[in-house]
């Protein structure tokens, strides 16, 4: 047998850009497994989630981010539809493959499917990142509606978007990987069309 | 009220409306695919004697009101839900958005 | 040339000195100056030519209800046509030219319209052209059309930018006049997140124009003042040159922002942005438009609504005219007259229409009341006045004030309807207003400075209230009172002349009483017989006066007579704003396929597929038709091993107790019997009976299903799916996400496709046909821990499988299949051999799955299983879809070898006459087997499994083709399936 070549490729070739105003960063580690609620199963789950990562379950369009467990308790929770979650943590070389690790984390208490591959995830950051994402982001970004810690799915370019806030000025944008350029060219457009 | 026949369940995408989610509040229409009448939620027993008649009825025969409607929407652009909106057909006013999951419970949907 | 009527004061910025050109003449103004204002300076006059009748046209207001002076802005591939001289912000370097004449502005061929004017009266287009027929299209319309054309296009890309965008706000208000000065201080100071837009370069509205105090201060000066404040509060978004153009559903607003328009270079930013305004309240706040009166040749140069004089002469220190007479009906047109006075102007004669004592003392200028003017002269330029009184008054200019009409456009975009204030003589909001707006100011009648201040402050308080947000405690601005009377007055009798009413569209008076003889008297009927308030300025200083003159003829009020509908936009909107980014390339976003960096290496020609760009062909060496390249795809992979990308098919992760229960439900065939490990071939209807979608369904354990959908119905089949589960079986255990991106799925086909694998699938994974044999899948590893998942499907009908890794190896699991296939030559095939390939096996696709056919017109009724409920079982039952002799999908081959089959043939029985009444069903795809080497269809034809070897006619009358065909089956390659299971 020859030697086969298998180099994972960052969605984006790792992009970073840095404009006056606004840095977009390619998160290119970033694991997600969706984590579905069995009917019925919703305390069971609650409980494995509490013992595993010492968090609660959030609400649909909430973030909870996890105190303890695998990661360093460095693992968000996306409430993204009713029963069904986004768990978000930086992937490690060392550890076993993202959806084995929440598996065996939740054994039967949930049912899990690897997303990892299925989203590009760009944090956008930066005191005009607000403005530039006013232009493609039909949801309210201000800070009292959509405080730090909430989540949305929406439409931006005709592109479905997951959008983040983690910070005042921070959001992470998560968007189908096949159409990553397409993704990629409405927000440098968008800064572009601020800053020129 | 006169029952109108439909030709099919038309998707279609109508722009300028809010539609009050209830669970993450008002979303622009855009973000909404439409499929029609609530209704299509009951859908017949297929075991029942005239069920040819029935299903017919289900799929082809539909209110026609001016004024309140109730509507299926979906949330494709969001949380996938699927939700029955109640919209004046005369002034588009929404009175009213509910979980379509909700409303099939209540309706005796089950497994 | 030099300013000739540049006058002090104003609000322009005399340091900064502007060159520029009308009509290849150069000439100057400042800062702060319109296109309008900067030729009114330099002794302009006649800046156009009327629509119809080519009319010399001057300036006729100062605003965006300009008729009169439109002008073709900039050069070159940068033209706009049709842009209004009165809201052209003047820039350094303007080049400005007039429009709609042939030869020169000052002499046009055209005019000789006006002489002909008997023959184009209302209603000429469908009257005076009638005869001989033939000459409409090819003569008489493309020559009126150049003689009635406007401006011109250039022909080029627009070379701007574009952009869109979305605000929301608790808060918005229309207009930054008085009382949107005053109500946004109150709802800012409050807290409120407020949006102040205004269509001006500069906030205040006619604060700027008029002499008024507020707060013991020159209204420009409060304004100023006013808007300082506002820009400091975080909370408030102040938005000049942006009309809010329409008022839709819910609070929703459209809005341009024009940003680059005032600048020579807008240095790559987007020229306009187009923005979609979410509020929870909105506060109208648009002020009020002036109107003329109709008399005879009140369209010539010099003849300009009252306020727009006035302005002219406070704003931008320009005077429109050295000897300023008035015409008017209302107290505030006499204010032109005291402005004008105040800056040492001559005002020759204040002629006004009532009865009444002189309101005003206006020194050294005639003031003649109960009066009219009945006709003027100038051609070129207003030069004399001929009153009713038998007086000839000698003047250069006339303001003339027939009232204001408040700007109730955007409470009428929905159900509002406006109602007649008989006392102000003007159509008032009324009616169902849009959700959420409140009207102040002008806009609802409050025709005096300090009742709009008021209303704009009182109004945004009683809007706070309501957003549970306390007001602060201030009182409402204060400003000097003034009188406002009016006595309707619309057109002169006795005028022998034509009086306009529309100048935009060269409608006059006698217009509308054609159109009232001949039974146009709706004023939905007036609009469309005479085009009275059509066109760019949509009738804003026309349409009450038309209305109300139609009203006289009728003999109804005018509350009778009603408006036209109003509808958006307030203001044009270029076509490159609606536009925004979606041009070119960016029309719509593209999906790539994770082999696409390596198909480009190969220089593959890409096809869409909805958004997908996937591989049609990948040419060779030597090859120059896409047939070569198809060709030897085909047969490469059919004689030993091919690879194809099928990452487009759309992938849905199933699992939950209930996931097989569903997948019965969902799909015509059984799911609940299949192995784990196994795959099946799944077959969905619609409810009605009529085949939805198809795709491989694989059992990974026992309640973890992966299904594929085509790639056009990914989306749509999951949608129907999650109807299913959450309005049908809302208690089902079964949850949805798909998985379409996650995976890089490569089908590998052809005799040799085990044993390419075999070099690429780690050992411990045993893939012989006894371990894996057909329809078998499983998860495994690859070159040495990479994680995939394999499927023994076949699209072709070869010894095929698909195999997936996660999508970040997908570029590499290409390159290793070629490596690992290499010594069985094995061939990258795109799009047009997958389909050749399914063509000769005789599988359904997206030209079959059309949405009217069923399971048993495609072969596959034995699959919809009778021993349960699925969507789709009942009515595919009923009669109509089950005829003695349904379509059925067969084979076809041509008699003769060497002719192409086409797509969309119809069959006729060999000897009937080709007509409808003959169709016994149509081709529904062909290609060119290099199998078989000839070209072979399938298609749906009545009855045609008990047709096998029948010939018939193939007709296609849009190529005048009859074509012998032969019926046959429809698996021309290994019909049995043997290669399917080596």
């Amino acid at each position: 047998m020859s030697n086969f070549n298998f180099v994972p490729q960052p969605v984006l070739g790792d992009f970073k850009h840095e404009s006056k105003g606004v840095s977009i960063v390619e998160q290119t580690k970033l694991a997600i497994v969706s984590v579905a609620c069995p009917n019925d199963g919703d305390e069971a789950l609650v409980a494995s989630v509490q013992n595993a990562f010492a968090c609660s379950l959030p609400d649909v369009s909430s973030v909870e981010v996890s105190n303890s467990g695998p990661y360093n308790g460095n693992v968000r929770w996306l409430g993204l539809q009713p029963q069904q979650w986004f768990v978000l943590f930086e992937q490690s070389a060392e550890q076993s493959a993202p959806l084995t690790v929440i598996k065996d984390q939740l054994g039967d208490t949930a049912y899990c499917t690897d997303q990892s591959d299925s989203w590009v995830s760009l944090e956008v950051s930066g005191p005009l990142a607000i403005n530039a994402l006013e232009r493609i982001c039909p949801i309210d970004l201000h800070l009292a509606v959509f405080p730090v810690g909430t989540v949305a799915r929406t439409s931006m370019e005709h592109l479905s978007v997951i959008i983040t806030r983690t910070g005042e000025d921070q959001f992470l944008m998560m968007s189908a990987a096949s159409s990553a350029d397409s993704f990629l060219h409405a927000i440098t457009q968008s800064v572009r069309n601020i800053t020129a | 009220m006169k029952k109108v026949k439909v030709l099919n369940q038309i998707c279609i995408e109508l722009h300028h409306m809010i539609i009050n989610h209830p669970l993450l509040g008002p979303r622009d229409a855009a973000e909404f695919v439409y499929l029609g009448d609530a209704s299509l939620i009951n859908r017949p027993d297929a075991s029942g004697d005239n069920a040819a008649q029935t299903f017919y009825q289900y799929l082809y025969l539909r209110d026609n009101p001016a004024g309140e409607h109730k509507e299926l929407w979906y949330h494709e652009q969001g949380d996938r839900s699927w939700l029955v909106v109640t919209r004046n057909t005369l002034t588009h006013e929404i009175s009213n958005v509910e979980m379509a999951r909700d409303v099939a419970r209540a309706a005796g949907g089950s497994t | 040339m030099t300013q000739t009527n540049r006058i002090d004061g104003g609000l322009i910025n005399r340091n900064q000195s502007y060159s520029f050109k009308f009509n290849n003449e150069t000439m100057h103004g400042y800062g702060g100056d319109t296109l309008a204002s900067a030729l009114i300076a330099n002794g302009i006059k006649l800046v156009g030519r009327s629509f119809k009748y080519h009319r010399p046209r001057g300036i006729m207001s100062a605003g965006a209800e300009e008729a009169n002076a439109m002008v073709q802005l900039r050069t070159g591939a940068y033209t706009e046509p049709n842009t209004r001289a009165t809201v052209a912000e003047l820039f350094d370097g303007l080049e400005a030219k007039s429009q709609n004449h042939r030869g020169p502005l000052g002499f046009d061929v055209m005019a000789a319209n006006d002489y002909l004017s008997p023959f184009l009266s209302a209603g000429f287009y469908y009257k005076t052209f009638m005869w001989p027929k033939a000459f409409w299209e090819k003569f008489y319309e493309p020559v009126i059309r150049a003689s009635a054309g406007l401006g011109a296009l250039s022909g080029q890309d627009d070379p701007d930018q574009y952009d869109k965008g979305f605000l929301h706000c608790d808060l918005l208000i229309i207009g930054a006049g008085p009382s949107g000065l005053a109500a946004a201080l109150a709802a800012g100071r409050a807290g409120a997140r407020v949006i102040l837009a205004d269509e001006d370069f500069v906030m205040g509205g006619r604060l700027n124009y008029e002499t008024h105090t507020v707060e013991d201060r020159q209204g420009s000066t409060w304004a100023e003042v006013a808007t300082a404040e506002l820009y400091q509060m975080e909370n408030v978004r102040m938005m000049t040159r942006t009309t809010v153009y329409g008022s839709y559903d819910h609070g929703i607003f459209g809005a341009l922002e024009r940003c680059t328009d005032h600048l020579f270079d807008g240095s790559g930013k987007p020229r306009q942005i187009l923005w979609r305004i979410y509020s929870k309240q909105s506060l109208l706040c648009a002020g009020s438009t002036e109107r003329s009166i109709a008399f005879g040749n009140n369209d010539r140069p010099g003849i300009m609504l009252a306020g727009a004089v006035r302005g002219y002469v406070n704003r931008y220190g320009v005077t429109p005219g050295k000897r300023v007479s008035i015409f008017t009906n209302n107290d505030d047109g006499w204010r032109t007259a005291i402005d004008l006075k105040a800056k040492g102007l001559d005002v020759t004669a204040v002629i006004d229409t009532r009865s009444i004592p002189v309101p005003y003392n206006v020194p050294n200028t005639a003031t003649v009341m109960g009066c009219r003017v009945i006709d003027t002269a100038g051609r070129k330029g207003v030069h004399t006045l001929m009153l009713s009184s038998g007086q000839t008054i000698k003047t250069d200019c006339l303001a003339v004030s027939g009232g204001w009409s408040p700007n109730v456009h955007l409470t009428c975009h929905q159900r509002g309807r406006p109602t007649w204030d008989k006392k102000q003589a003007c159509f008032v909001p009324g009616g169902e207003l849009p959700v959420g707006m409140s009207v102040a100011g002008a806009a609802n009648g409050n025709m005096t400075l300090q009742s709009a201040l008021s209303a704009g402050h009182d109004g945004a308080n009683a809007i706070l209230n309501s957003l549970g947000i306390n007001p602060t405690n201030t009182s409402a601005p204060r400003a000097s009172e003034e009188s406002s009377n009016i006595t309707a007055f619309w057109h002169v009798a006795e005028s022998k002349s034509r009086a306009w009413v529309d100048l935009q569209n060269d409608v006059t008076t006698k217009d509308i009483g054609q159109s009232f003889r001949e039974g146009f008297k709706s004023v939905e009927h007036l609009k469309r017989y005479t085009t009275l308030g059509m066109a760019t300025d949509q009738g804003k200083t026309a349409n009450v006066l038309g209305l109300a003159i139609m009203a006289e003829y009728s003999g109804n009020t005018i509350e009778q007579t009603g408006t036209t509908i109003f509808r958006p936009p307030y203001t044009p909107i270029p076509m490159g704003a609606l536009a925004g980014r979606a041009r070119g390339k960016d029309f719509r976003p593209f999906r790539l396929t994770p082999s696409h960096k390596f198909a480009e290496e190969r220089n593959a020609a890409f096809v869409e597929t909805g958004m997908w760009l996937r591989a049609q062909w990948y040419p060779i060496a030597g090859e120059t038709h896409w047939r070569e390249s198809c060709d030897r795809e085909v047969r490469a992979t059919r004689e030993s091993v091919g690879v194809c990308d099928v990452t487009t098919l759309g992938k849905i992760d199933i699992q939950g107790r209930d996931a097989a229960a569903f997948l019965d439900r969902v799909y015509a065939n059984t799911f609940g019997t299949l192995a784990v490990g196994k795959v099946r071939y799944g077959l969905m209807l619609r409810e009605d009976g009529i085949v939805m979608d198809d795709g491989t369904t694989a059992r990974m354990g026992e309640h973890h299903f992966v299904m594929t959908t085509t790639t056009a119905n990914a989306v749509s089949v999951f949608r129907h799916m999650e109807f299913c589960r959450q309005c049908l079986w809302p208690d089902m255990d079964v949850h949805l996400i798909s998985a379409t991106e996650q995976w890089a799925q490569y089908a590998v086909a052809g005799p040799n496709s085990r044993k390419t694998l075999q070099n690429l699938v780690d050992k411990e994974f045993d893939i012989s046909n006894d371990a894996f044999p057909f329809m078998a899948c499983g998860e495994i590893t690859v070159a040495g821990g990479i994680p995939a998942r394999l499927f023994r499907i076949s699209f072709s009908g070869e010894l095929a499988y698909e195999i997936a890794v996660p999508t970040r190896y997908g570029d590499s699991m290409i390159r290793a299949l070629m490596q690992a296939g290499k010594e069985y030559n094995i061939t990258p095939y795109g799009t047009e051999a997958l389909g050749v390939m399914r063509i000769e096996k005789g599988h359904a696709a997206g030209n079959e799955l059309c949405g009217t056919t069923t399971a048993a017109n495609l072969g596959l009724g034995m699959m919809v299983s009778k021993k349960k409920d699925c969507i789709g079982n009942v009515l595919s039952q009923r009669e109509g879809l089950n005829p003695d002799k349904p379509l059925q999908l067969v084979g076809f081959k041509p008699v003769d070898a060497d002719i192409s089959l086409s797509a969309g043939a119809h069959f006729v029985s060999k000897g009937r006459e080709v007509n409808m009444a003959n169709d016994e069903g149509w081709m529904t795809s062909v290609a060119y087997s290099p199998i078989l080497n000839c070209s072979i269809g399938l298609g749906l034809i009545a009855d045609g499994k008990n047709r096998m070897g029948e010939v018939v006619t193939a007709a296609n009358p849009l190529k005048q083709s009859n074509i012998d065909v032969e019926i046959v089956s429809a698996h021309f390659v290994d019909p049995d399936g043997d290669r399917l299971r080596v």
